[in-house]
């Protein structure tokens, strides 16, 4: 693809890189107008990043490893900063990584958001990122066997199981307390979201003093199915199914990737349509999280009323996709159904509909004095960890940063839908519920807003090409915050490389400072809060570690203590 | 509180009478998909398009078949096999109660003929699939009787047809399959 010069949007960013760091940049590559590709020498790595992230605005959305060996010899890893305080665009840092040595210099000591995604390369790809403060296993189990990194082109086939190497679990929880503490573990499932992670919850008496979590127990090996047994659009479907909440989301992040690397544009029409299935997906996020918060805070009429409502939003996606799940709509170069004037006629009455409901329900639901009770002041997310972790969706705009993908960056049909990014300074549990609350209807506006905009035409493109390993970043705003895609065509009808991130990826990092200092009844509510995805917790271990004992509760009393706060189960 | 109850009345009743009254669908839902066999010409597209792969096919020379096979217990309902079939044999369906006691219903069949190269004698190709490829070349204009007399041609095997189709050593004089340039 050429583009002009003057075209490229945060070429500055380039410009000031070359002049601030002379001779470090040695290549740039433009995918489209607003993103470049930036490869530096990999010793001036963590120094480029660190500039770009705390002295130009930029937020590191996501890092991964690839293994370009049989491209130029050499491993790759890129780090995707998102530019967002004065011009809007994206730049990749990349940096060559020595297939011998296997080394590059560690981000992580300077900027803290990296820590997941270092940690994930060295479980992957086996490069070593030197001078990374936390060299625990982030992605790979306990018992997977040392040197075999499946992400490696040579490593392994996608269905292989190598043997489990160990019977118990080895991962060290790490306590920065400086007294002694009382160790809670709250797994191996998550509360709210019936998927299992462990949290280790170090408390003093009540209060949390540290946490520590072990996720991944469910990690499916999808970026490894992609790149080996799928075709381009098959993996169109494979991304639907990387959340079961915004499946659509990551599809159009998925298919905007690949259709960024080719170059092509989906029409018009699709882009609008895809705009409004995300807000539609949007609908029945929130009013989940909102009944949820509802439940977890003990105003269980309200969670069974917002459920309630809720169900029109999927009656409404069933509508339009034929399914209640937005799943299945997107291929690359557009979508697959239209909306036709029946549709268009009903969606307006649902929309309509839940505007009136949804609204006196939230009415309601602030009215009453639990949820100011429970969420007011509850699990602060400081706006400094806030800015060092790059953490998305609510979560940051409850603590005052203005990011929202639909607004900072052009992509679907948002160009044409402009609204107000809702933020609220609190920080607290209560303003990413109050953020949610107003986004829900900002959905519905924006639902409406589509319709009446949505242009003629077709709404699949067909018949491009696919040219080997071109590469290209994909996004899309989930209603937990942003999905980011990166896809890297290869020769044989197949990624080469997709990197899939899921928003929680990136909000989970700050959740240990967000525990600190509140009460183990209130972690329930804190990760739910998150809107997390991931799975649900049955049962929660609790660690006495001044008495050195640990014990097992059953998730419904620890969801009951975390409701009513009577009868300590920890007494 | 007051207002809530309110709305606690007024909706009365929010569960539905399912499954002791139908539960009606949108139009345009994507349910189980619907195989008419007779339809199915086992061209293999939808197996190609199929991402989860509940759809598969697999041939037996020895008997000369080649057979269709949906799995439900892996279908996504994405209806991409609708989507790419050329004789519309299957479509989505409104239905959506699968529910099976035993994990073999969820398994659907079909079993074609191939017909045998004429020239090297293996089976190749399912013979309706040739039928189809026919009829599609007279619909498109050709003569009838035109086709017709091809078929021994649309009965080899593609293996055969370029050993067929290799100038014989014997009868080739230099010049006439040469170019310009000189090169094959």
């Amino acid at each position: 693809m050429t583009l002009s010069t003057e075209t490229r949007i945060g070429r500055h960013y380039v410009e000031a890189l070359r002049e601030r760091f002379p001779s470090t940049v040695l290549e740039e590559e433009w995918q489209t107008d607003d993103q470049v590709t930036v490869t530096v020498k990999v010793n001036a790595l963590p120094e480029v990043v660190e500039w770009l992230y705390y002295q130009q605005g930029g937020w590191l959305s996501v890092l991964f490893g690839n293994d370009e060996r049989q491209l130029h010899g050499n491993y790759a890893v890129y780090y995707v900063l998102s530019m967002e305080e004065t011009v809007k665009s994206w730049v990749v840092v990349r940096a060559q990584v020595d297939a011998g040595t296997l080394e590059f210099p560690s981000v992580t000591p300077r900027v803290p958001a990296a820590v997941w995604g270092e940690r994930e390369i060295r479980d992957m790809y086996g490069l070593i990122p030197v001078g990374l403060p936390d060299e625990r296993r982030l992605v790979l189990p306990d018992d997977w066997p040392d040197g075999l990194y499946p992400l490696r082109k040579d490593a392994m086939d996608y269905r292989e199981r190598p043997a489990p190497t160990t019977a118990v679990e080895t991962y060290p929880f790490v306590n920065d307390a400086r007294g002694e503490t009382r160790d809670v573990g709250l797994g191996p499932l998550h509360i709210t979201s019936d998927e299992p992670g462990h949290f280790r919850l170090f408390v003093d008496g009540e209060t949390i003093v540290d946490a520590d979590y072990r996720l991944f127990y469910v990690h499916r090996g999808m970026e490894k199915l992609a790149e080996t047994r799928m075709g381009y659009d098959e993996v169109t479907f494979l991304s639907d199914r990387v959340c079961g909440i915004c499946g659509f989301t990551h599809s159009v992040a998925y298919t905007s990737s690949v259709e960024n690397a080719l170059g092509i544009k989906a029409p018009p029409r699709a882009q609008m349509i895809r705009s409004l299935f995300l807000e539609v997906e949007r609908l029945h996020s929130h009013l989940l999280n909102i009944g949820l918060a509802s439940h977890f805070v003990g105003f269980d009429t309200g969670f069974m009323q917002f459920f309630r409502v809720r169900e029109k939003s999927m009656t409404l996606a069933e509508l339009l996709t034929g399914a209640r799940k937005t799943y299945g709509m997107n291929l690359i170069g557009g979508v697959r159904r239209d909306i036709l004037k029946d549709q268009r006629i009903a969606t307006l009455k649902v929309v309509r509909e839940l505007r009136t409901e949804v609204a006196q329900l939230v009415e309601m639901l602030i009215e009453t004095p639990n949820l100011a009770q429970r969420t007011q002041g509850i699990g602060i997310l400081d706006r400094k960890v806030a800015r060092d972790f790059s953490p998305v969706g609510p979560l940051i705009r409850g603590s005052g940063f203005k990011r929202d993908i639909r607004a900072d960056h052009h992509y679907a049909g948002y160009a044409q839908l402009p609204f107000d990014v809702k933020v609220l300074d609190g920080g607290d549990v209560q303003s990413r519920v109050l953020v949610r609350v107003k986004e829900f209807f900002d959905s519905l506006d924006l639902i409406e807003r589509a319709l009446e905009l949505m242009p003629e035409g077709p709404i699949l493109l067909e018949g491009f090409d696919y040219t080997p390993h071109r590469f290209a970043l994909g996004f899309a705003e989930a209603p937990r915050g942003e999905d980011i895609h990166w896809s890297m065509t290869g020769d044989n009808q197949k990624l080469f490389r997709w990197r899939c991130r899921a928003p929680t990826y990136a909000n989970w990092p700050a959740l240990r400072y967000m525990l600190r200092g509140n009460t183990v009844s209130d972690a329930p509510l804190i990760v739910a809060s998150l809107d997390p995805c991931y799975s649900c917790t049955d049962r929660v271990t609790l660690v006495d570690v001044k008495k050195r004992k640990s014990s097992t509760i059953a998730y419904t009393e620890f969801e009951r203590y975390g409701r009513e706060r009577k009868h300590s189960p920890l007494k | 509180m007051f207002k809530l109850l309110k709305t606690v009345i007024k909706t009365g009743e929010a569960t539905v009478r399912y499954p002791f009254a139908p539960l009606p669908v949108s139009p345009g839902f994507r349910g189980k998909p619907e195989y008419d066999p007779t339809q199915c010409i086992a061209c293999g597209a939808c197996t190609i398009a199929c991402p989860a792969n509940a759809l598969s096919m697999a041939t037996d020379v020895e008997q000369g078949t080649r057979t269709w096979e949906l799995f439900l217990g892996r279908c996504i309902f994405c209806a991409r096999c609708e989507e790419v079939c050329p004789t519309r044999a299957i479509a989505l369906s409104p239905e959506f109660e699968l529910a099976v006691g035993n994990k073999a219903d969820l398994y659907q069949r079909a079993t074609f003929t191939l017909t045998a190269c004429r020239s090297c004698q293996r089976p190749f190709a399912p013979s309706k699939e040739i039928d189809y490829a026919m009829a599609l070349l007279v619909h498109s204009g050709l003569e009838a009787d035109a086709v017709a007399e091809q078929r021994a041609h649309f009965e080899t095997c593609p293996e055969c047809k370029r050993h067929q189709s290799i100038p014989d050593s014997d009868k080739l004089t230099l010049g006439q399959t040469t170019t310009k340039g000189g090169a094959l």
